[in-house]
């Protein structure tokens, strides 16, 4: 099915080929660049001395909501980077780019480069984690004083931005869209509503986030809303409520940030696809209707005509 | 606007195998057969058939009955076989249609699956225009999203075509882009053009001119196509039915000849791409291989488990094999006419002021180009014939000739040079300017398509 991998594939196809061709004695000269979605770019490029050196840098437009956050995007990174084997965070980053990771070929374990594919999520889920260590200090204050005013905010996309809101029994996550098309505006109200009815409809789905979805900012984020936005009125906002079931271990935190982080490609994606499906019905529908138009022609007889004689051989006649 | 940042993508979907990248890399990220494994309709519509609900069966079996009877004789044209597209014509679409249009594979993956029985294989591109646009659509889609991972929102895209493409075709890919994906911009450009762009990363080239002459050599099937100041001379394109394939079978029926251990088509193909080389003289070759045993060779393949070996000798072909290009009658008994030959064919063809630069920058594209010193005997023998008819006309006119120059271009991107022609022209800072956005769709229609601004690079 069109499900969309969290890891960036081409990546990971990149990284396997490093390590089998260095393996090999025959190390590839490698200056590629490879994108992401939301804007996000990397950079894999050999080191010129060492042919076992790559270096891999990112750029992403979340890299400068996040940074600032908690004790640093940084810090975080090492945190989930320097303990790999053969992957080491370089200081300062690449000009152009804003973190730059080293990587050695010789130590690089191959269950590493799933990780080092994930960056990008990685990245966003910095603001994740600060959400989820936040949830955990709030849920031990007493009830009543659970709530805090920390809003976190990905600034992911240029006009779309990520709102995270922990507190103590839950933690919401308020995504904002704005369509292109007048067309992905209805193809996106009818997903939209799908996602919110089909908790209600689905016995088996119970245990699924609550998603909600407005034309109006939800209260929660509306003391951190700038106000002044351009397009407020095509805004709609899709709000994910979770509850500590959601987070319980840190893989079931991974797997719930991958899913949200790809939240809104998933959707486009299947925006487009649906459109791509109705082309094809109406492919196969005009196809259909023109059947019907050729078989319902009617053949004129020429030899009705005056002028229309013919020779003995049925050839006409040409004046 | 953001989206002026990010890489430009490159595609170049071909009739075997699709390049996609991004502008500014030196290859293709991806290269992967042309392929789409849908699932098998009648598979589907069992199923779809089977999980819906009792209750409106019997009734839509009815009003499907009595739509069927209406479409009943249309052959569809889609990919829906007619017991699908009467119950698609029911009233009840949502019960009686799943999510089958989601369920297909690309690419490799698209071979693999196709090996079950739940999928079926097509290939929605046919001597490289395509097909089956509802196939095209959805392989884009996934190309796009799952390999590229990018947003078609916020990028430029590339795509090529063949050339004498027809309009329509261009409006198609055009509607698809703009209407499906929202693409930020487009540019359509022909394949050989590209080819041409890429020669420019060859030393031999100094002045970066869109005109020449491009032999195109894939898989099925050779083309050679003029270019004038990038446009296609599309009156004197020649098609040679003699490529990768045909060498390949060539060397396997060599190997059957002698009675090899292993005469695979895999083994063929490998021997092909690893050992042979174009030689000057092909007496003199044999008289070489016969006084010096070192330039036989041996092919060892070895199973997975590295236990057995079989040990494949690899002679005479080495150099017989790309021969079929300028020997054609060693091969084949229908088609007898040398690759120089048609190549100087298709200049005269041409308009006689363009035809000194079509000699002088004759461009290779192609996998079957790749054999080493090609380019050098291409260029020999079309020097040959040009002067030989030179020497006629001053002995005929008695004036004296200035000479034409006959200069064969290879260069190392020759593998991918249409992609990488792409990647080359949209790294740029003026391709942008050059597409076709989103906005002028919208502002003029589908028709905006058929014209696209030439790279006038200097």
């Amino acid at each position: 099915m069109l499900h969309l991998q969290p890891h960036n594939l081409l990546i990971q196809k990149t990284l396997s080929e490093a390590i089998e061709a260095y393996n090999k004695g025959a190390p590839i000269t490698l200056d590629r660049i490879v994108s992401d979605f939301d804007y996000a770019t990397f950079h894999i490029s050999d080191s010129e001395q060492d042919k076992s050196i790559l270096h891999l840098s990112i750029r992403t437009k979340a890299w400068q909501s996040v940074s600032s956050l908690g004790r640093g995007i940084l810090a975080y990174l090492q945190d989930k980077y320097d303990k790999l084997p053969g992957v080491s965070t370089l200081q300062p980053p690449e000009s152009g780019y804003d973190y730059t990771m080293r990587i050695n070929l010789a130590e690089l374990s191959t269950d590493s480069i799933i990780h080092i594919s994930l960056l990008k999520i990685i990245i966003m889920s910095h603001a994740f984690q600060l959400a989820f260590d936040e949830n955990a200090k709030l849920a031990e204050l007493p009830e009543g004083r659970q709530d805090s005013s920390t809003v976190h905010v990905v600034q992911y996309r240029d006009d779309e931005n990520i709102y995270i809101k922990p507190s103590g029994d839950r933690i919401t996550v308020i995504f904002e869209t704005i369509f292109q098309g007048e067309t992905d505006k209805v193809f996106g109200k009818v997903f939209l509503q799908e996602f919110v009815d089909a908790r209600k409809r689905n016995r088996s789905i119970q245990s699924v986030p609550q998603v909600l979805f407005s034309h109006e900012p939800p209260l929660e984020i509306a003391a951190v809303l700038p106000s002044n936005s351009i397009s407020e009125k095509s805004k709609r906002f899709i709000t994910f409520v979770l509850f500590p079931r959601h987070f319980a271990t840190p893989e079931l935190q991974l797997s719930s940030v991958c899913q949200l982080a790809l939240f809104r490609n998933y959707f486009h994606y299947h925006i487009k696809c649906s459109k791509a499906y109705m082309h094809t019905r109406m492919r196969h529908r005009v196809d259909s209707f023109i059947k019907v138009l050729n078989r319902a022609k009617v053949d004129v007889d020429e030899d009705e005509h005056e002028n229309n004689r013919r020779t003995i051989s049925g050839r006409k006649m040409v004046y | 606007m953001s989206y002026l940042n990010n890489h430009a993508v490159v595609m170049d979907n071909g009739t075997g195998l699709t390049k996609l990248g991004f502008a500014g890399n030196d290859s293709p990220s991806w290269i992967f057969p042309t392929a789409i494994a849908t699932a098998q309709p009648s598979n589907s519509s069992g199923k779809s058939t089977g999980g819906g609900n009792t209750s409106s069966q019997s009734q839509a079996n009815t009003s499907s009955g009595v739509i069927g009877s209406y479409f009943g004789n249309s052959t569809s044209a889609t990919s829906f076989n007619n017991f699908a597209s009467s119950l698609l014509l029911s009233n009840n679409l949502a019960g009686k249609r799943g999510t089958e249009d989601l369920d297909f594979y690309i690419g490799n993956e698209a071979l693999t699956a196709a090996q079950g029985p739940a999928y079926s294989l097509s290939y929605p591109i046919k001597h490289g225009q395509v097909e089956n646009w509802n196939h095209m659509e959805r392989f884009w889609e996934n190309s796009i999203f799952k390999y590229l991972r990018t947003e078609p929102e916020d990028h430029f895209f590339l795509l090529t075509e063949p050339p004498l493409n027809p309009p329509e075709n261009r409006e198609q890919v055009a509607e698809i882009f703009f209407e499906s994906f929202n693409c930020a911009g487009l540019y359509i450009a022909v394949q050989a053009v590209l080819a041409l762009a890429a020669s420019w990363t060859s030393s031999k080239v100094t002045d970066r001119s869109l005109t020449g002459t491009v032999i195109d050599s894939g898989d099925g099937v050779t083309h050679v196509i003029p270019v004038a100041e990038g446009y296609v001379i599309g009156s004197a394109i020649k098609n040679i039915p003699i490529a990768g394939r045909d060498i390949t079978l060539f060397i396997q029926s060599l190997l059957r000849e002698r009675g090899e251990v292993d005469t695979s088509l895999k083994t063929a193909e490998r021997i092909k791409q690893e050992y042979c080389y174009v030689c000057p003289d092909i007496v003199k070759e044999f008289n070489k291989f016969d006084r010096d045993v070192g330039k036989f060779s041996q092919f060892i393949i070895e199973n997975q488990g590295k236990t057995q070996k079989k040990i494949v000798d690899v002679g005479y072909e080495r150099f017989l094999a790309p021969e079929i290009f300028f020997n054609p009658e060693i091969a084949s008994s229908d088609f007898l006419t040398p690759l120089p030959t048609i190549v100087d064919h298709t200049i005269q063809a041409c308009p006689i002021d363009v035809r000194k630069g079509l000699y002088s920058n004759i461009v290779l594209s192609g996998g079957s180009t790749m054999f080493k010193d090609f380019g050098r005997r291409l260029q020999r023998d079309l020097r040959s014939i040009v002067n030989d008819r030179i020497a006629q006309s001053e002995l005929l006119s008695g004036t004296k000739s200035t000479g034409v120059d006959v200069q064969v271009i290879s260069h190392r991107r020759q593998r991918n040079a249409v992609w990488f022609g792409g990647s080359l022209l949209a790294q740029t800072a003026e391709f942008k300017s050059y597409c076709h956005t989103k906005r002028d769709y919208e502002e003029y229609g589908p028709e905006i398509v058929r014209n696209f601004s030439l790279f006038n690079m200097l």
